[in-house]
Order: C-alpha cells, then sequence, then structure tokens
C-alpha cells in the first residue's frame, strides 16, 4: 500500500528531475557559440557567410574589423607530423587554410561527409578546405597511418 | 594498396566520415545528476514486494494478431525475406567490388549490428525470425525429416550464453581493434566463419544453439526483452518493457554478453578521444597491442565492476553469491540500449541511408536493382547537434532509470529482507558509474 501511494511521489521527482536538466540545457539555446567563444565570433553569420566572394567588405560583421581566416600549421617531417592527433575548433562552412610543410609529397585524407582528399607537394603549401557538416572530421595521412587533427567543426 | 580506388584507401579506420560533436558539459552534468537522483528516490521509495512475474504478466495480445504471428505462413514468409537479402548481400560480399561503396560493409556494420536494436525493440526478437543459419537448419531438419529443435547432443547448460559473449567480442574485434575491418575480404570471412559455426553448432545441439550461442540473436533476442511483445503459456502477449524485461532467462554468461556489449560501445567512444589518439600516435608500443589490450580492459572491466556491485550484498541461505551477476544482468540491458541510441543514432539513420542507396548496386556497376540508387542522404540530424545532445542525455537517462527498476525489483525478489536496501547500494554505484561514465565519454570524446 505504501508503495502504490509513494509511485506518483517517485515519478513526479524523476520528471521534475528530467525538467530541470532539461532547462539546464536549455541555457545554451539563446547563445549556442558560448562554449567555444575564442574561435565561434566569426561563425554565428556562418549559414549566411557562405558566399566567400563577399569577403572584400564584410559589412554584416561589425565586431570584428578583420575576420581572420583559420589556419592550421601542419609539419611532416620523416616518420613524424606536428600535430599529432591534437583537436582543433573549426568554423562551418567557412574556407579554412591548411599550412604543410613537408620533406616529401603525400596525401592527407579528411574524413568528412562526404570525404575529401589533399595532396600536397613536397615544401611549404597553403590549401583550403571547407568543411559543411557539423561534427569531429578527423584528417588523416594515408601514408603515415597516423591522424594529423581532429577538427571539432561547429 | 596503391590502388586509386578511392574507397579502397580512403577509410583506413572506418566507415561513416564525420562523428558526431561531443554533447555540452553541462548538458552532461545534468544528465549526471539526473542519473543520482533518480537511482536513490528509486531505492528510497518504490516497492518493497516484487512487482514483476513471467507466469502472470502481460494481457493477451489481440487474437487475430496472434493467430497471425504464430501461423507457419508468416513464420516461413520472414524466414523467405531474410533469407532472399541474405542471399543478396552475399552476393555483394562475394561478386561485389573491394570498395567502400559495396553494400556489404553498411549492411554488417550498420543495418545489423546497429538497426538490430531498434528492430528488435520495436518488433520483439527479429533475428530469431530471420536468422539465415537457423533456417538453414531448418530446411536440412526437413530434409531429413528430424527436428530442428533438437541435435545430436543436448546443449550443455552449464556453457550458458558464454559462447555469445565470446562470439559478440569476435565481432566487435572485428570492428574496432581488427586494421583491415573495411575491406570485403577480412568481414567476408567472419561471417562465412560465423555462418560455419552456427551451422555445425545447429547441427551439434538444435534450435538451443542459436539461443544461447549465436551472437546476433542472443543480442538482438535480449534487447527485445524491452519491446511488448512477450510469450506466456505459447499466446501472445503484450507486456510492460520492465516487466518484459524480467522475463529474460537467466543463464551462466548473460554477464559476459552485457560486459562487451557495453565495455566495447564505451571502448568505441573512448578510442576517438584526442588524448588517447595522441598517447596512441606517439608511444613506442605498437598500436595493435594497445588497441586490443584498451578493448578487453573495457569489456572486461565492465563485466568486474558490475559482478562486484551485484556480490558486495548479504545473500540469504538458499541464493548462492556467484550467481548474482548473471541473475542481475538482465538491468544492463536498457543502459546499453540507451547507451547505444546515444552513440550510434547518427550513423545509424545517416550511413543507413548510404546503405539503402549502395544496396541498389551491390556490384558497384551503377545498377538500380531497387530503384534506391538516386535517392538522397537526409543530414538532418548532423545539422541539429544540439537537439542530438538532448536526445542522447535523455536516452542514457531513460536507459539508466529502467535498469534501476529493473535492478531493484530483482533484488526484493531474492535478497533476505533485511538486505534488501543495503544490498542495492553497491550494484546502484557500479550502474551510476557507468551511466556517468557513458555521459562522461559522449562529452570528452
Amino acid at each position: 500500500m505504501r508503495a502504490t501511494r509513494l509511485t506518483p511521489l517517485a515519478t513526479t521527482l524523476l520528471l521534475v528531475t528530467l525538467g530541470v536538466a532539461g532547462c539546464g540545457g536549455d541555457d545554451t539555446t539563446p547563445e549556442p557559440e558560448t562554449s567555444s567563444s575564442a574561435s565561434a565570433s566569426d561563425s554565428p553569420s556562418a549559414s549566411e557567410s557562405t558566399s566567400e566572394s563577399a569577403s572584400a567588405t564584410p559589412s554584416d560583421n561589425t565586431q570584428t574589423p578583420e575576420p581572420e581566416r583559420p589556419t592550421i600549421e601542419i609539419t611532416f617531417e620523416g616518420d613524424t607530423v606536428t600535430p599529432n592527433g591534437e583537436r582543433v575548433a573549426v568554423p562551418l562552412g567557412e574556407e579554412i587554410d591548411l599550412v604543410i610543410t613537408a620533406d616529401a609529397p603525400g596525401e592527407l585524407h579528411v574524413h568528412s561527409t562526404p570525404e575529401q582528399e589533399l595532396a600536397y607537394e613536397a615544401g611549404t603549401s597553403t590549401l583550403p578546405l571547407v568543411i559543411d557538416q557539423p561534427g569531429i572530421v578527423e584528417v588523416e595521412s594515408h601514408d603515415l597511418e597516423l591522424v594529423v587533427v581532429q577538427l571539432e567543426v561547429r | 594498396m596503391g590502388l586509386p580506388t578511392a574507397g579502397r584507401d580512403l577509410l583506413a579506420h572506418g566507415i561513416g566520415g564525420a562523428k558526431d560533436l561531443p554533447i555540452p558539459l553541462e548538458l552532461a552534468i545534468a544528465g549526471a545528476v539526473a542519473a543520482l537522483v533518480v537511482s536513490f528516490t528509486v531505492l528510497a521509495v518504490a516497492w518493497r514486494t516484487p512487482r514483476y512475474d513471467a507466469a502472470t504478466s502481460g494481457r493477451p495480445a489481440p487474437a487475430w494478431l496472434d493467430r497471425l504471428t504464430s501461423s507457419t505462413a508468416w513464420r516461413v514468409a520472414l524466414r523467405v525475406l531474410g533469407f532472399v537479402f541474405f542471399l543478396y548481400v552475399a552476393a555483394a560480399a562475394v561478386f561485389g567490388q573491394d570498395t567502400l561503396v559495396n553494400p556489404f560493409l553498411g549492411v554488417f556494420y550498420t543495418l545489423l549490428w546497429v538497426g538490430l536494436v531498434p528492430a528488435s525493440v520495436l518488433l520483439g526478437p527479429v533475428w530469431k525470425a530471420i536468422s539465415p543459419s537457423r533456417t538453414i537448419n531448418a530446411v536440412l531438419a526437413k530434409v531429413s525429416g528430424s527436428d530442428p529443435e533438437v541435435g545430436m547432443y543436448t546443449y550443455p547448460e552449464r556453457l550458458g550464453y558464454w559462447p555469445a559473449a565470446v562470439g559478440l567480442y569476435a565481432f566487435v574485434w572485428l570492428e574496432l581493434v581488427y586494421p583491415h575491418s573495411t575491406e570485403i575480404g577480412p568481414v567476408r570471412l567472419w561471417c562465412a566463419m560465423y555462418i560455419g559455426i552456427m551451422l555445425i553448432g545447429g547441427a551439434l545441439f538444435g534450435n538451443r544453439f542459436y539461443e544461447r550461442a549465436d551472437p546476433f540473436e542472443v543480442y538482438s533476442s535480449l534487447v527485445a526483452k524491452l519491446s511488448v511483445w512477450g510469450h506466456r503459456d505459447g499466446r501472445l502477449v503484450i507486456r510492460s518493457p520492465l516487466a518484459n524485461l524480467d522475463t529474460v532467462p537467466v543463464a551462466p554468461g548473460l554477464v559476459g554478453v552485457v560486459a562487451v556489449l557495453f565495455g566495447s560501445t564505451a571502448y568505441d567512444s573512448f578510442k576517438e578521444a584526442s588524448p588517447w589518439v595522441k598517447f596512441v600516435q606517439t608511444t613506442s608500443i605498437p598500436s595493435g597491442l594497445i588497441d586490443n589490450v584498451a578493448l578487453l580492459v573495457f569489456c572486461v572491466g565492465v563485466g568486474v565492476i558490475f559482478a562486484a556491485g551485484c556480490m558486495a550484498t548479504g545473500v540469504g541461505p538458499d541464493v548462492r553469491r556467484s550467481t548474482l551477476p548473471d541473475v542481475f544482468a538482465h538491468s544492463v540491458v536498457p543502459i546499453i540500449v540507451g547507451y547505444i541510441i546515444a552513440h550510434y543514432l547518427t550513423y545509424l539513420v545517416e550511413y543507413g541511408q548510404t546503405t539503402i542507396v549502395q544496396l541498389s548496386d551491390p556490384f558497384s556497376r551503377g545498377d538500380d536493382y531497387l530503384g534506391t540508387a538516386d535517392l538522397e542522404v537526409n543530414y538532418w540530424l548532423s545539422f541539429h547537434p544540439d537537439f542530438l545532445a538532448r536526445l542522447k542525455v535523455g536516452a542514457v537517462i531513460v536507459g539508466h532509470v529502467l535498469g534501476v527498476i529493473a535492478a531493484h525489483d530483482r533484488a526484493v525478489r531474492i535478497l533476505p529482507r533485511r538486505h534488501q536496501l543495503t544490498g542495492q547500494l553497491s550494484l546502484l554505484v557500479a550502474m551510476v558509474f557507468f551511466t556517468v561514465g557513458g555521459l562522461y565519454l559522449l562529452f570528452a570524446a
């Protein structure tokens, strides 16, 4: 008998807890970029700024005077590569530059959806890259069988 | 090697492209707090006399549904459907090209391994109904005039589910550790060995072998206990998922099955984490060894923690302490399903669609046998990471709540009265550890 009276109580408590949990999560809705504010200052308008050609006059970008193009430097030396599996935040749908310094030509595999392949020469080269779908995207050197960076695209 | 076939070289380490973003920290914490509060609430206020009883629970399903699902025509139709699909995919595996657009890989890793879970939760034990090895065994028995239920020997009950646990481990090893897991040849070999062992086992021990030793059937039938479909005295009944879960047949090795399922999924999250990737890539220990050890540690670790949680209680004279992990193992099933949903939902939805597109062209020649070749894959889920994160945490928490209730009911049934509350504490701690650990991996990996 005790159990039957207490069951609604338990249910209520459960719902309240889940409700609280839900509210806690809701705080993030208005400003989804709060967690990665450093790199995300240029991403709120990502959906509109996909037309890259207009970048000369960024009229809609009032906070940042000159949006810095995100750059990831990658160095291949023999059997090693730097970085080595780091995670890097990357804005969604914007062009980023991979600046590659290598002692031998090779190929990077970008495990985005869909997959992309980037070939580079020996010496220093700059490869542009755009990821149009949010997620964790691994950039892998197939020759070395190493993950170079994990791009956190949002 | 070195062939310019895009598919072959591209994915040395997995299929399905981008992975999910980590869930936000505040959501992970909210989920963890909810798990804690709910656990102790259940312990404090839930019923004190067992509520679920397989012999009486459930109400009869509509008579027409019972007649339909128990009819020979229905069973044969499902077997034929399953077997046709099996032959279709086997043809792709044998005659198709060794590229990632061969649907065999997607069917094996996505539709079968992950799709089995929602299919079984919604429809009941689906693998049992369509399993090709059961079908072959039944046909052979029909031809030779014997009974597929019985084999040459009686299945040794001491073995219990252990063969299935080993089979499941063989699967997750292939998927998560074996470096060539996305090449057709090795996966085809794995499947051939699986079918071969199933046929020999079926001939030796009859259908009992499939109930206890077929990894996919054990997985599917276990998860199907969270569906509303059950049987009582040969009649189809509709039960609450919790009452249904209570009817999981307890046998040795059940704890091994749930440990492999939960441990391997946790390892799959963990191995994507950047610090782990960095460690594996910089250490001088061969990565094959590390991966093997890590998967084993996760599975054995889950089993040991759970077993310790179950056994750290006072028991009555009629209960052997060493049987407790298997007796309570059913309560991990909802936790597994919640975590599988959290971990694999995007993969199932998005790579599942890709697989259905690929299925139309099994030999990679530009065919369109099923008319699905031109379908567009819908990536809505990936583009709504906030919604996805909430869904994941919700699934984990619901799974945790169901698991705690299931364990509580089992505890009040088998533990002596004075140990009923304290005896559950250690198990509760183990479950909270699994859930919070799972949430942490969703946040950090």
